[in-house]
């Protein structure tokens, strides 16, 4: 025992002077070459996004390290460390955590005409600030044998009392309803978008749980009619390892509502260059890189994410789904709204 | 011996002053500099406390407190329930009676520890799933009308106690094991019966054993974030979590967090307030081990099913969904990087657990040389940390180390050097804070086999002119080495678990599996995520086995 015991402890003082080597080669490293890294804080936790950073790194020889947090964190994070911070790159997954970190001073302005002309307007920052690099649209899946698609019409309807005890959504702590909501009340007005809260829950088949693909997995279960959800999970369902998820995903349909309007909401994931970013240059050449025709490729095909760059063509799952109207509301407003949502959200109960 | 802080009151401050610069020596003040240390970051959280909660408390008590109050309060009593059912009834079943595979089973029913308990959240809930393993059953059986949902606080407070009981079994057989026999002997002289043994006699002399170890399992629900989202179960740490971040109120969150430190303050004062009644001691902490008793073979079998129940629900049910969920996923999820991931976690895990024991140790011994008697009490704050998220102890622990960085990085400017953040971004910070979020872990196993050591061993030895380090090391230490050996192997285990801190402070270069096993659950690629789980699983495992080992020796 007590030869393990020593094992054990030899084993961790080398483990300890191992990490504490590597860290020295790494700040020896960075100071040779000094240029040829870029810090990247994501909120992006897919593995098809490794590929692209490898691709990248191979592509230019700048080194890609990575850490990954919720935007929530790695915004505190920023915060504290201020102008010591090495992040160079923000990635969110939504646009108002972006727009939130442009308020709090935390990012700066690139000229990059590549990302100029590639990102529509209304999907990037005014300020060039932050640029998206992908859409997800939050559409309502509904079970085929129950619904019939003409019934449903907007986000605004789904308050109808014929929807009572049918809708499936997830808390409201997720990010994608946080940014959904602020949308309508950027659309609608705090009154309107409250009462609606007030519909919705009122309206709701079990009280919110789980994540997007256990809406739809409650759906075909029978426990409600209508999900609202994100359109990229369903990609993500349908080419799933489990083939009992790949059935379930199979039988509901989407529907992209307030098409006769506004269109449906969008919201993109997006970077921003760091405000004191060490490696300025570098952070630009990565994010133009990542809307490149190739990087744009991988998104689409192995994340079922819809491609900022028209040029690319969406993976077939999602061309399958057809084209649709987005709703082109200036994406800053999601994150000016945000806490008005969370607060509506609290005072209607919406868990 | 306690109670001498009572009798102060009487003094006035001055007088009161005055005593305790008399009665302190300088074990006193190295107490209260490590008590400092460990507590830096919740005093600066504590700080922000004087700043007033943000605009929104007036929501958050509106709308929020009562559930967040309600949801919490009914997750510690339900918890607290099955967890001593599960963990008295399996330590005192394995340590009582002979039954087939009893040996086997005393270190199965340890195994749910090296589960982090939102992994086991997230397997129940693929279980019965739609689709799930218990959906495809029922619908061979043509019972699929039948769906249990798991995903509400009933559920969650069974998914947390079935991955926690261990601690509570864990202290109460370590009792069972070494402080039972005598009275056991005793009892069966005077003609008791089994039952009435048990629970008139070894229920409560075991108490302050179990409470200790169902503090450690409170502590660990009040602080669960990562299941209890998922299962959409509003608590004070999901609380925490939203007015810190979604709602962009760091005062608030604060606000929260000392309503919670509260209620742990108060639990731990509950601890010490029933261990005070139970003044136990022995001097012979290898006393003769408990005699087993060979019950009818078909009682053995029940017993077995008894014991067998929560290493089933807590172990292998999770387990098998997930070695499932990793068959369907390994071609796309394994690489040699795993193993380079799984050896770095392991070593940041031995190392902050040596770290971590080493701390408990100098907090444990230091302020018992101390002739401060009030500092015990004092030390006590030095494992708060245990009770506050871990997501809140990083920031905590990166207000001080950047005003320090910065410092530090003007120093070397003099010089004319760039040194940039020297302990932000590193190990230090990251091993920082598990010693003050885990000191806890370390703190009870060790203090609980010190109380049992005589204090007259250590005080001949001092009376005969002997120091208190010497003392310590020819004396005390052999006695206490079960405690601490089982303290490194607890927090071993709890840092491999270990999310929300982590994945703040931890550098770019390094990662662990608990951070792989996130970033695919967090987006709703469990599946994906069964495979660094099944790691942590395996690696934690190992140190499981030897702990027993470890309890059994004695």
């Amino acid at each position: 025992m007590k030869r393990f015991v020593l094992a054990m402890a030899a084993f961790a003082l080398l483990a300890a002077c191992g990490n504490d080597n590597k860290k020295k080669d790494n700040s020896t490293e960075k100071e040779m070459v000094k240029d040829q890294v870029v810090n990247v804080y994501t909120h992006r936790h897919y593995e098809p996004d490794q590929n692209i950073f490898r691709m990248f790194e191979e592509k230019t020889g700048i080194k890609v390290k990575v850490i990954n947090a919720s935007a929530d964190e790695l915004i505190q994070k920023m915060k504290m460390e201020g102008k010591q911070s090495p992040a160079d790159v923000l990635i969110t997954v939504d646009a108002g955590r972006l727009s939130r970190a442009k308020d709090q001073g935390l990012l700066q302005s690139i000229e990059s005409n590549i990302l100029e002309n590639a990102i529509p307007k209304h999907l990037q920052d005014e300020d060039n600030q932050w640029f998206g690099l992908t859409k997800r649209a939050r559409i309502i899946a509904y079970s085929k044998d129950r619904v019939k698609p003409e019934d449903l019409s907007t986000y605004e309807d789904l308050v109808n009392p014929k929807w009572k005890g049918k809708i499936l959504v997830r808390s409201s702590s997720n990010i994608y309803n946080q940014s959904l909501m602020a949308s309508i009340i950027a659309n609608n007005g705090e009154e309107a978008a409250k009462s609606w809260a007030e519909g919705i829950v009122a309206n709701m088949a079990r009280s919110p749980k789980g994540s997007d693909r256990d809406q739809v997995k409650a759906v075909v279960a029978g426990e409600g009619d209508l999900a609202i959800v994100n359109s990229y999970y369903i990609g993500k369902m349908l080419n799933s390892p489990d083939p009992e998820e790949v059935k379930t995903a199979k039988q509901i349909g989407l529907f992209f509502p307030n098409q006769e309007d506004r269109g449906t909401h969008i919201n993109v994931s997006g970077a921003g260059v760091a405000k004191y970013a060490p490696n300025r240059a570098n952070a630009i050449l990565f994010i133009e890189y990542l809307i490149s025709e190739e990087a744009q490729k991988v998104f689409t095909d192995a994340n079922y994410e819809y491609p900022i760059l028209e040029s690319v063509e969406p993976v077939q799952d999602i061309k399958d789904w057809g084209d649709f109207k987005e709703d082109n509301l200036e994406l800053n407003k999601l994150g000016e709204n945000n806490k008005k949502a969370v607060l509506i959200f609290d005072e209607t109960s919406w868990k | 011996m306690k109670q001498v802080g009572n009798k102060n009151e009487a003094f006035s401050l001055k007088t009161r002053l005055k005593r305790l610069k008399r009665d302190s020596n300088r074990w006193s003040v190295f107490t209260l500099a490590i008590v400092f240390f460990l507590a830096l970051p919740i005093i600066f959280i504590g700080v922000e406390l004087f700043s007033g909660p943000g605009e929104t408390w007036s929501h958050i008590v509106r709308y929020l407190l009562p559930e967040y109050i309600g949801n919490s309060l009914y997750l510690v009593f339900l918890c607290s329930i099955l967890v001593l059912i599960l963990g008295v009834s399996s330590a005192w079943l394995v340590s009582r009676f002979n039954f087939p595979l009893r040996q086997q089973m005393e270190w199965l029913l340890i195994l749910p520890l090296a589960i982090p308990s939102y992994i086991v959240g997230y397997a129940y809930a693929g279980i019965f799933d739609y689709g799930g393993s218990m959906n495809l059953l029922f619908r061979q059986l043509n019972l699929d009308f039948i769906r249990i949902d798991i995903m509400n606080r009933a559920g969650l407070a069974f998914v947390l106690s079935i991955s926690l009981f261990p601690y509570v079994y864990v202290s109460a057989r370590a009792f069972f094991l070494n402080q039972a026999n005598n009275l056991l002997e005793a009892s069966k002289m005077l003609g008791v019966g089994e039952g009435k043994t048990f629970f008139r006699l070894m229920l409560p002399l075991a108490r302050p054993a179990i409470v200790a170890g169902l503090v450690l399992v409170l502590m660990e629900v009040l602080n669960d974030y990562g299941a209890a989202s998922y299962y959409g179960v509003n608590t004070f740490t999901t609380g925490i979590f939203r007015s810190w971040f979604s709602l962009e109120e760091p005062e608030t969150a604060v606000y929260l967090s000392a309503l919670l430190i509260l209620i742990i303050f108060a639990l731990i004062l509950f601890e010490k307030w029933q261990v005070r009644k139970v003044k136990f001691s022995s001097s012979k902490t290898n006393s003769t081990q408990i005699q087993r008793k060979r019950p009818k073979k078909s009682m053995q079998w029940l017993i077995f099913s008894v014991v067998f129940l929560p290493v089933f629900l807590g172990f292998v049910l999770p387990v098998t969904q997930l070695i499932y969920w990793a068959v369907l996923t390994a071609s796309t999820v394994f690489d040699m990087q795993f193993l380079i991931i799984s050896l770095q976690s392991f070593g940041i895990a031995i190392t902050s657990a040596i770290i971590t024991v080493f701390f408990a140790l100098l907090l444990i011994y230091f302020s018992k040389w101390s002739t401060l008697l009030s500092i015990k009490n004092i030390a006590r704050v030095g494992v708060l940390g245990y009770a506050i998220p871990g997501a809140v102890i990083a920031i905590g622990i990166m207000i001080p180390t950047l005003a320090l960085d910065k410092w530090l990085i003007k120093m070397f400017g003099n010089f004319g050097i760039d040194s940039g953040l020297i302990i932000n971004g590193t190990l230090i910070a990251l091993l920082y804070a598990y010693a003050v979020r885990f000191l806890a872990v370390a703190y009870n196993p060790i203090e609980s086999t010190a109380l049992k050591v005589d204090s007259s061993i250590p005080d001949s030895s001092k009376v005969l002119g002997v120091g208190n380090l010497k003392t310590f090391f020819k004396i005390e230490f052999p006695l206490i080495k079960t405690g601490v050996f089982s303290a490194v192997i607890l927090v071993f285990i709890d840092v491999m678990k270990e999310l929300p801190l982590t994945l703040i402070l931890k550098p770019y270069h390094i990662d662990t599996l608990a951070v792989k096993a996130f970033e695919y659950a967090s987006d709703e690629m469990v599946m994906e995520a069964s495979i660094p789980s099944l790691f942590i699983i395996f690696t934690a495992m190992i140190p499981v086995i030897f702990l027993n080992k470890l309890l059994i020796k004695k």
